[in-house]
């Protein structure tokens, strides 16, 4: 058995026997040693929530990017290598803004996820290269004030999701988000409950190094909360955490 | 070349946006100059329309009226019956001006690529994006020597473009197009009320192109009038362009 599964686990994707392809699967695994992102969705907009907190106390925290602006009304949280995460955003980018030359329109979210997913699945079917080992949330607002949250997989397929986690511990932090999420949240209620949940994924956090930015439907653009409008929401947190 | 490639092809993954997704484009000569002298592009061999189209928007729909003769030149008269006029979205017309193949050929493109938006993305392309879209196309593509009017109708209203041979894409109340241009302006100037029924804006799009049938060698034999609202397209065409009027 141990044989039959190493002709199948290197090189280019192909399928094992039983229908697995490997390769994805286990750029699944370095999506999950990544730190986790979380995404809520409500009514009023989108939050993303990152930890960037760093292996090193000497390291520039501003340096370590989690949530990048894709255009002014699209951001993406990334989980897993940060290099290749990277080159999709950069993707992304380009995507969105080619839709605005061609149409004179900003892009849809999920137009913009199914051409990132696409892009994606080409490296699950092609030879020489590997599959993405990175796992995006891709939040917005649509043109037309529709709030979106997508998420993208090694494989290339697009999920749209109300809440989600991505990257380590998904499982536990998924648990947390269904037992909060209400589909009547306002934007605070969303930011509120994306960080109760990136709280458990890690020690305690703090205003500087969490990263919450979100795409509020009243403005369609992208917003990064600063350390200062980041602590009330820290602050409510740990008393909710001490009422327990 | 963008930085991504298609691991497949080997092709730019990002593609041209200014260039149509689909279809295979002749490559002749690079567009030499403008559209009056026309570069090497078989200028001298295409035919051409003569044409007067035009194009009238208002609060209840979008009307396009258009003549139907094809002439070489504006000298002789090589087809009476020809429709100008011809849906290329489920609540958008474009109409035929210039050169005919690469009118037809422009219109079978637009039609191929608001199918495809509209499929991939379950609901149709705006008007503008059509327009822009169509402006891409007549700058950077193999359409040389077109100067179609867009007209539709979509969430954010009725909408009339006309597209010049360069790319630009002009927005307004009312535009016309094509060599009867002066006479069909000079029906509607004065005329024209946004608020106009759109009965009224029919009988003044189709006195435009009588005015210009009359007077321009290139315009003539009859006239298509096309009606856009929410509902969709509906395209009429009539011999004798007093018909036109009365019919409704």
């Amino acid at each position: 058995m141990q044989d039959n599964q190493q002709a199948y686990d290197r090189g280019m994707t192909i399928f094992s026997p039983d229908g697995r392809l490997y390769q994805v699967e286990y750029a699944r695994e370095a999506i999950k040693r990544g730190t986790a992102s979380v995404g809520v969705r409500t009514d009023a907009g989108v939050v993303l929530a990152a930890d960037r907190r760093a292996r090193s106390p000497l390291i520039e925290e501003s340096s370590i990017e989690k949530l990048h602006r894709v255009d002014d009304h699209v951001a993406v949280a990334s989980a897993g290598h940060v290099a290749d995460a990277r080159q999709l955003v950069d993707f992304a980018r380009q995507q969105a803004q080619g839709n605005r030359l061609r149409y004179d329109e900003p892009i849809d979210v999920e137009t913009l996820a199914k051409e990132v997913t696409d892009y994606i699945q080409r490296y699950t079917q092609s030879g020489g290269v590997r599959p993405f080992g990175v796992a995006l949330a891709i939040a917005g607002v649509d043109p037309d004030g529709t709030p979106q949250l997508f998420e993208t997989d090694p494989s290339g397929t697009p999920y749209e999701w109300q809440a989600t986690a991505i990257g380590g511990d998904r499982d536990e932090l998924h648990g947390i988000l269904e037992d909060g999420y209400r589909t009547d949240l306002d934007l605070d209620g969303g930011i509120a409950l994306a960080l109760r949940t990136l709280a458990e994924s890690g020690d305690e956090l703090d205003a500087e190094s969490v990263e919450v930015t979100t795409v509020d439907v009243e403005s369609g653009r992208v917003r990064s909360l600063d350390p200062e409008a980041i602590e009330p929401h820290l602050a409510e947190l740990n008393t909710e955490g001490d009422d327990e | 070349m963008s930085d991504f490639v298609d691991p497949v092809t080997g092709a730019d993954a990002l593609g041209d946006p200014t260039a149509p997704e689909l279809g295979s484009i002749t490559t002749g000569d690079a567009p030499a100059g403008d559209a009056t002298t026309g570069g090497d592009r078989d200028e001298g061999a295409v035919s051409k329309t003569g044409t007067t189209t035009v194009g009238i928007a208002t609060a209840e729909g979008v009307v396009v009226a258009t003549d139907m003769r094809a002439s070489l030149g504006g000298r002789f008269v090589s087809n009476k019956s020809v429709q100008k006029v011809e849906q290329v979205h489920p609540t958008a017309v474009l109409t035929l001006v210039g050169s005919v193949g690469g009118a037809q050929s422009f219109i079978r493109t637009l039609r191929a690529e608001a199918d495809l938006y509209e499929v991939r993305r379950d609901e149709p392309m705006s008007v503008h994006a059509l327009a822009t879209l169509a402006g891409n196309f007549a700058r950077g593509g193999p359409w040389f020597a077109i100067n179609p009017v867009l007209g539709g109708v979509d969430g954010e209203g009725s909408h009339v473009y006309s597209i010049d041979p360069a790319g630009g894409v002009m927005k307004d109340d009312y535009t016309v197009t094509g060599s009867g241009m002066q006479l069909a302006y000079g029906t509607i100037e004065g005329q024209y009320d946004r608020e106009m029924s759109l009965d009224d804006a029919r009988d003044l799009a189709v006195r435009a192109v009588e005015a210009a049938s009359a007077r321009d060698t290139g315009s003539g034999n009859g006239v298509y009038v096309a009606t856009v609202t929410d509902d969709g397209v509906d395209i009429e065409g009539f011999d004798e362009t007093a018909d036109a009027l009365t019919a409704r």
